[in-house]
């Protein structure tokens, strides 16, 4: 296939999925705490609002770095999309497109002058530190396949079976990233309901409409990302399926527990990683 | 150990003498995406803080003057070229030199700002980039004085890693998490992000979480786990 036509087909196909696994989240935790929920589709019915809402700006923002860094937010993931299911580049350029991303999320808070955007970007400094320890998982799954490049650890575990089974730590730490990224998680403190939607708190029609795409297209990359680096080549079936049982297993989780203060959720972030490293070295010199 | 293994395929040399840059679609991307934000900056003007005044309705309007913002501008904007060049380089010294330009422009950055605690986190920031100094150019000392070489093209052909690279590595560590302030650093440095000036505190995040990714790559190449 031609590879813009790849890339278009792909970020489509992110932005999509991506929008009804958040519908389909917000469903199922609806459905714990015995609400009906909306729609499936009502994430993706909001998204698309969004583009044809009237734009307005703050006239307290810092312009024109806050109208960029929401299409820079767009830019990034779909730079993920094309490191990813496009072309199987480096997990190490991933992790790389992951803290450009935060510093998206931090500055699209601080731009605005909103008080509210402005703890969601000192939040966002204090997340980044217990994420980063998180993203020591590359360095445990390079030691294990030794490589970062996406094809190759798809072919390495197609001879020696998938990683989840011989780095189940480092698993359980990118799932902790992935739990982190859920607008409902318990570790969501850059969006909590106490600084309103924090970042996003400002940011009106076109803009806001780039942000809920972005969302949208990162969570179906971090899914992605770790069913293939963990548990190897899928089909199409079992990327689906994959991606439905994992929201489906964080939206219980969310559903379920509260939003932890700053303080404490950097500190499990940060427990998650400590122990994730230290296991998954003894377990690799061991086996 | 291949480079490639890491950053992907090695699309091209810069030979500048003894300076050697390399380019990787990782090294590529964190040059471009650190040039974009720097030229974002530099264009840029500083958002107004709203904050709600205390014992009254009205609102305090936190603005950066002109004298500031000037010089703010300036530092962020040498602050970002020096993350671009951290990230292409192909030495371990000009990688620590810039590390450590990227801490001291980190300090100027906030120190500018003229609020107690705004500054008094600035300075405990400081002190501790300025301490984290020693290990970080003491590392790049002992891996040339271990290998010959400080140019990571050549440490990546080496067959061999000695106990002084890695011990050479671990204050390499040490260094950059004193510079970049992240944790157990980070607590003082999230202080410093309170301050008006939007586009230049952004640069203070950006060069940490860029460096570091980078000094993954470089700690890898220098340690050659295979």
């Amino acid at each position: 296939m031609n590879l813009m036509a790849n890339i278009l087909l792909n970020v489509l196909i992110a932005f999509l999925i991506g929008s009804l696994l958040y519908g389909l989240q917000r469903k199922v935790m609806a459905r714990i705490q015995t609400r009906p929920g909306p729609p499936i589709i009502q994430h993706l019915l909001h998204t698309l609002k969004f583009f044809i809402k009237e734009s307005s700006f703050p006239y307290t923002a810092a312009m024109p770095f806050y109208i960029a860094i929401a299409s820079m937010l767009c830019a990034i993931w779909v730079s993920a999309v094309i490191v990813g299911p496009v072309i199987e580049g480096s997990l190490l350029l991933f992790f790389g497109i992951y803290a450009l991303q935060k510093i998206v999320e931090h500055n699209a808070g601080s731009s605005s002058g909103s008080p509210y955007g402005k703890l969601s970007c000192v939040r966002a400094v204090f997340s980044a530190a217990a994420e980063v320890p998180l993203f020591a998982v590359l360095v445990i799954i390079y030691l294990q396949t030794q490589t970062m490049v996406i094809s190759d650890i798809i072919n390495y575990q197609a001879v020696n079976g998938p990683l989840i089974f011989t780095i189940p730590l480092a698993a359980l730490m990118f799932f902790v990233l992935i739990l982190s990224k859920s607008p409902d998680s318990p570790f969501a403190i850059t969006k909590g309901k106490d600084i309103v939607s924090g970042y996003e708190t400002e940011h009106f029609g076109v803009l806001r409409g780039y942000l809920m795409i972005s969302e949208s297209i990162a969570w179906y990359m971090l899914l992605w990302v770790f069913l293939t680096v963990f548990i190897g080549p899928l089909g199409i079936l079992g990327y689906l399926v994959g991606m439905v049982a994992i929201s489906v297993l964080i939206a219980f989780i969310n559903a379920t527990t509260p939003l932890l203060n700053p303080n404490h959720s950097i500190m499990v972030q940060i427990t998650f990683a400590f122990i994730g490293i230290v296991g998954s070295l003894v377990l690799m010199m061991v086996m | 150990m291949d480079i490639a293994t890491l950053g992907g395929q090695l699309l091209g040399q810069i030979p500048l003498g003894d300076i050697v840059l390399y380019l990787t679609p990782f090294n590529l991307f964190m040059f471009v995406g650190a040039l974009i934000f720097t030229t974002l900056i530099a264009i840029s003007r500083t958002e107004t803080q709203v904050e709600a005044e205390f014992g009254s309705l009205n609102d305090n309007e936190v603005k950066v003057g002109l004298k500031e913002f000037k010089i703010r501008r300036f530092l962020a904007v040498v602050c970002g070229l020096a993350t671009a060049g951290a990230m292409i380089t192909g030495d371990v010294f000009n990688f620590t030199l810039l590390v450590a330009l990227i801490g001291i422009l980190n300090i100027g950055i906030v120190s500018a700002v003229k609020q107690i605690d705004v500054l008094n986190a600035a300075f405990q920031y400081g002190l501790i980039a300025m301490i984290a100094s020693l290990p970080l150019f003491g590392g790049a000392a002992i891996i040339l004085a271990s290998t010959g070489t400080l140019s990571i093209l050549e440490i990546a052909q080496l067959s061999f890693t000695t106990p002084m690279m890695f011990f050479a590595s671990l204050l390499l560590i040490l260094g950059i998490a004193g510079e970049t302030g992240i944790a157990p650093f980070y607590a003082t440095k999230a202080e410093m992000f309170r301050t008006p000036g939007s586009p230049f505190i952004i640069i203070i995040h950006l060069s940490s979480l860029l460096v570091i990714v980078r000094a993954i790559e470089i700690l890898l190449i220098i340690n050659k786990p295979f």
